[in-house]
């Protein structure tokens, strides 16, 4: 976002604190398209992805009172986002989400749910959509990150102030992330469909 | 990690300073395992840069828009609003005209005893009693005479003049005056159509006229100020 549409935000922050809530509709216009993109790539392509969006945004309206303009509005957005796909993912698991993939530990026993398993049709990009399913079989500690850095483009100091963990830890994250995906998808090497695109 | 590979993510990161990019591209050019690595992970990065975000669904905005409009009152406060706020026709009876009256004639003397003092009276005659203070309050009289076509009150603070204080005709078929009177006792009765004298049926109290009718009695107290 550039600064000025962060400011832009902030303005927009205050009318809707005054109760201005065409001002509000303006900021989810805005902020809606990556919301989504966060909520999807982690609970994947479901009702649960848009539902939580709209509870992000809902909550957000509810507690704009106690926003301090010391965060970019962005960054609530994403940090609300993310906590409540943490919620969905524990209540799918029937447990509280394995934090125990410590940045040290490249290995993992997550696999995704069933109904996370996107569908392809022939329409769709196969390679695209195996990577999208193999994003969200990524443990969800190391899929927050990844999506974050790479699908969302954020700095390592924005998902420091988005998760409250230090840029270093997140930095492990996305590279065991990185590793975790070249690992999946090497085997699409086999029928030449991975490393077809040349290299920017 | 190892150093080689700490330098790969670095370099994926855009984190390298200049000699650190040339001693990659040094150690990439003799290991060929950690060239493949490198492309490895710009493959995936280009692929997932042109992944398509997903659409923002029809109707979206406009879902949370409706989900953080103000509650609506629940069904007791609507319901109590609608019954407050809705029109009425009231239809009068003689009795429950009277009834009115009498209330309405009660409930604006206590407030008018109390919160209207002060203002100049027009001292009736020579029928006019003892006022033991000297300041007037307002009385408003109040009567239901839906078919009638003039309504004027006559009594002790006018000199029983039937045509000098009329009433002044409301929706609804009643008749108001409002009198300043000094605190005392007055009777009165009302005049209908210039012809029909009839006591307030309701006063407080009635006393014989001497001529076979009654008379209402109205007692005007003093305003609270005045008795302290």
């Amino acid at each position: 976002m550039a600064p000025g549409e962060a400011a832009d935000d902030a303005a927009l922050v205050r009318a809707s604190q005054q109760g201005d809530r065409e001002a509000f509709g303006t900021l989810v216009s805005r902020h809606a398209s990556s919301i989504i993109g966060v909520t999807t790539r982690m609970l994947g392509p479901t009702p649960d992805a848009e539902d939580v969006a709209q509870e992000t945004f809902v909550a957000a309206y509810k507690a704009l009172s106690q926003f301090q303009f010391d965060a970019k509005f962005s960054t609530w957005l994403y940090r609300i986002a993310l906590n409540k796909c943490t919620d969905v993912l524990r209540a799918r698991r029937g447990e509280t989400i394995s934090l125990d993939v410590t940045d040290d530990d490249g290995e993992t026993r997550w696999e995704p749910a069933d109904h996370e398993t996107p569908h392809c049709t022939l329409e769709q990009d196969e390679l695209a959509c195996e990577l999208d399913r193999n994003i969200r079989a990524l443990p969800p500690l190391y899929r927050e990150s990844f999506v974050l850095r790479h699908v969302e483009g954020l700095t390592y100091d924005e998902m420091s102030a988005i998760l409250g963990v230090h840029r270093n830890t997140l930095k492990m994250r996305v590279y065991k992330a990185r590793n975790l995906l070249c690992q999946s998808l090497a085997h699409l090497d086999g029928v030449n469909r991975w490393k077809t695109t040349k290299l920017r | 990690m190892t150093g080689p590979q700490r330098l790969i993510q670095r370099f994926i990161d855009q984190e390298l300073s200049g000699e650190e990019r040339i001693d990659l591209l040094t150690r990439i050019g003799r290991d060929q395992a950690l060239r493949e690595q490198l492309i490895d992970l710009e493959h995936l990065l280009v692929k997932v840069d042109r992944l398509a975000r997903p659409a923002v669904p029809e109707g979206f905005v406009a879902g949370v828009i409706d989900r953080t409009a103000p509650e609506p009152k629940t069904f007791v406060v609507r319901r109590a609003t609608e019954v407050l706020w809705m029109p009425r026709v009231f239809r009068w009876n003689f009795a429950g005209a009277m009834v009115a009256a009498g209330i309405a004639l009660l409930a604006v003397a206590g407030v008018t005893t109390r919160v209207l003092p002060g203002l100049p009276i027009d001292r009736p005659g020579a029928m006019t009693p003892p006022a033991p203070a000297t300041t007037a309050v307002l009385i408003r009289l109040v009567v239901l005479q839906p078919g009638a076509r003039t309504v004027e009150v006559a009594g002790d603070f006018n000199g029983w003049d039937p045509t000098r204080t009329p009433l002044e005709q409301l929706s609804g078929g009643a008749w108001t005056v409002t009198l300043p009177l000094v605190p005392g006792r007055y009777e009165y009765m009302f005049v209908v159509d210039g012809k029909e004298w009839i006591a307030d049926p309701f006063a407080l109290e009635q006393s014989d006229d001497g001529f076979g009718s009654r008379n209402a009695v109205l007692d005007v107290r003093p305003p609270i100020e005045s008795s302290l």
